[in-house]
């Protein structure tokens, strides 16, 4: 005879480790157009669905459930699947109905969540990183690239552990997080054009080999600039492709093969070399 | 130089996994510089795939991928680059003039492997209904396949036809044309750069902006030392960021306290 208690399965932390290892190796692989990353989501959370419902309609009704369009930044999405355990779980040993306000959470969440998720993991973290590496990369040294690999593995770290913080604190993480989120997000954001503003000077290279002939006196373009200011020609060829940018239907792969035919028609002329 | 029948091989087998690995523990993270340099290191020449690499990602920084929206695919574009600037012995250059053709090309695949995972996906709610567990899982895996192969076919492809096109074009090429290649490697990067300053909001931060700019250009503070500086200010702003915010909220209690009382004094 079943027994009332027996719906009151235990979340084990084997459980949360295997969702974790799940949601970083497979949120994106089936992603795709018309559900996104619902298949990654499902196939994470299975271990806990097929332990919290044990009737076989329930688990189909749960699995249908998180079969729903889902989209956020993968970094992020293992807070999401912790709040989400620990509101179908307590919702399950209550018998109020968990899957509701989960599917509440889920949605309400991805967006916020993949607003500052993709901020710090989509941009920030690969301008840093990028731009030392690349920098470093320039002059021949592998160091910039050595350092970022280390610190992809310090976030993989990091992301195994998200799913458990987020089970633990479930959603007290967001109202407590928040200010501190907001004041994080804008740090990295100052020191993301921190670094930004030193890699005009270091990465753009233009070397105008233009001269201006007055009398007998030959005075080479380069020089005269340098005089007004360090890097002024890259500072002004970042100026002038930012304003290109801000022109409608202009779109980064368009400002790129202008720069490259530009580049073509200035070497030509004997303008730039 | 020719290419050698087992780099073939193995550059078709990191295309497969350098995609897959991108979408899941990102520790290579699909980033040109890291790609090249692995390239780089299979055909024998760090040096070269770091520098295409470096150029190429400078290009893009800024460019994410977030979203679901395909973006040019400079990684595929950093391993060809990096393949065919060692065989042709043209440098750096040469790789980047094919690297960007082929990362605009590669971008119609990334959008057929997403469109085939729906395929993948119609499989798994099938699954679901007939509680197959084993399908699930499977289905959800062979997505894989619509990820890797959509990079691992055209590479194999170009390393394998491209070798004779590849000599063809650098036997052609005019001087004034790598002349051009070689400006727009210097010059590529300030799309990275103006893209990203799009992106972040610059306005409100361009006291930065200026003392990145100072530190680099006037002082020539090496770029380590200006983001440890950056972390610096980071950390200032941090602080008095969340400061601010508490006594925002004291100062909030207060007037809602203040609120209360004059509506009891109006009752």
């Amino acid at each position: 005879m079943e027994n009332m208690k027996t719906n009151q399965e235990k979340i084990t932390s084997q459980d949360i480790n295997s969702v974790s290892k799940r949601w970083i190796l497979a949120s994106q692989i089936t992603w795709n157009y018309e559900k996104m990353m619902a298949i990654g989501y499902l196939y994470s959370i299975l271990p806990v669905l097929r332990k919290l419902y044990k009737k076989e309609e329930e688990l189909k009704a749960a699995m249908k459930n998180h079969v729903q369009f889902f989209n956020t930044t993968p970094h992020m999405g293992g807070f999401i699947l912790g709040i989400d355990i620990a509101t179908e779980a307590e919702g399950k040993n209550s018998s109020k109905d968990g899957v509701e306000t989960a599917n509440g959470i889920k949605t309400g969440l991805m967006g916020p969540f993949a607003g500052v998720g993709d901020t710090i993991f989509g941009v920030l973290i690969p301008t840093i990183c990028g731009s030392i590496a690349a920098y470093m990369g320039q002059q021949g040294n592998v160091t910039g690239v050595v350092i970022w690999i280390l610190v992809n593995i310090a976030i993989m770290a990091f992301r195994y552990l998200t799913v458990g913080i987020g089970y633990r604190e479930g959603t007290k993480l967001i109202a407590s997080a928040k200010d501190k989120l907001d004041a994080l997000t804008s740090a990295a954001t100052l020191l993301g054009i921190t670094v930004v503003g030193a890699l005009i000077p270091t990465v753009v290279r233009a070397n105008i080999t233009a001269t201006f002939t007055t009398g007998e006196v030959t005075l080479a373009g380069q020089d005269i600039l340098d005089q007004i200011m360090p890097s002024l020609v890259p500072v002004l060829i970042v100026a002038a492709i930012y304003v290109l940018l801000g022109k409608k239907k202009m779109t980064s792969t368009k400002a790129i093969l202008i720069v490259m035919g530009a580049s073509i028609i200035f070497a030509a002329i004997g303008f730039l070399g | 130089m020719g290419i050698q029948v087992w780099q073939i091989m193995v550059l078709t087998f990191l295309a497969f996994f350098f995609i897959c690995e991108g979408l899941s523990t990102s520790i290579f993270a699909n980033q040109p510089v890291i790609i090249g340099t692995i390239t780089g290191i299979v055909m024998g020449d760090i040096g070269t795939g770091l520098a295409v690499g470096a150029t190429l990602q400078l290009m893009i920084l800024g460019v994410g991928t977030y979203g679901g929206a395909s973006i040019p695919d400079y990684v595929t574009g950093a391993m060809i680059g990096t393949v065919f600037a060692i065989t042709s012995g043209k440098g750096m250059e040469f790789g980047m003039g094919l690297a960007v053709p082929v990362g605009l090309l590669m971008v119609q695949l990334d959008v057929l492997a997403r469109f085939s995972n729906v395929f993948f996906s119609k499989r798994v709610e099938a699954a679901i209904e007939r509680m197959d567990f084993k399908g699930m899982a499977r289905n959800t895996w062979l997505g894989a396949f619509s990820w890797g192969l959509s990079r691992a076919i055209p590479v194999f492809l170009m390393l394998i036809f491209g070798q004779n096109l590849v000599n063809a074009i650098t036997e052609y090429m005019p001087e004034w044309l790598m002349s051009g290649l070689s400006v727009a490697g210097g010059l590529l990067p300030a799309v990275g750069i103006a893209i990203l300053l799009r992106y972040l909001p610059v306005k409100n931060y361009i006291a930065y902006l200026l003392i990145g700019f100072i530190a680099a250009a006037y002082l020539k503070v090496p770029m380590v030392g200006v983001a440890i500086m950056g972390v610096a200010l980071a950390i200032i702003a941090f602080k008095q960021e969340v400061a601010k915010n508490q006594n925002v909220v004291v100062v909030n209690q207060g007037a809602v306290q203040e609120g209360l009382l004059d509506g009891e004094y109006e009752d």
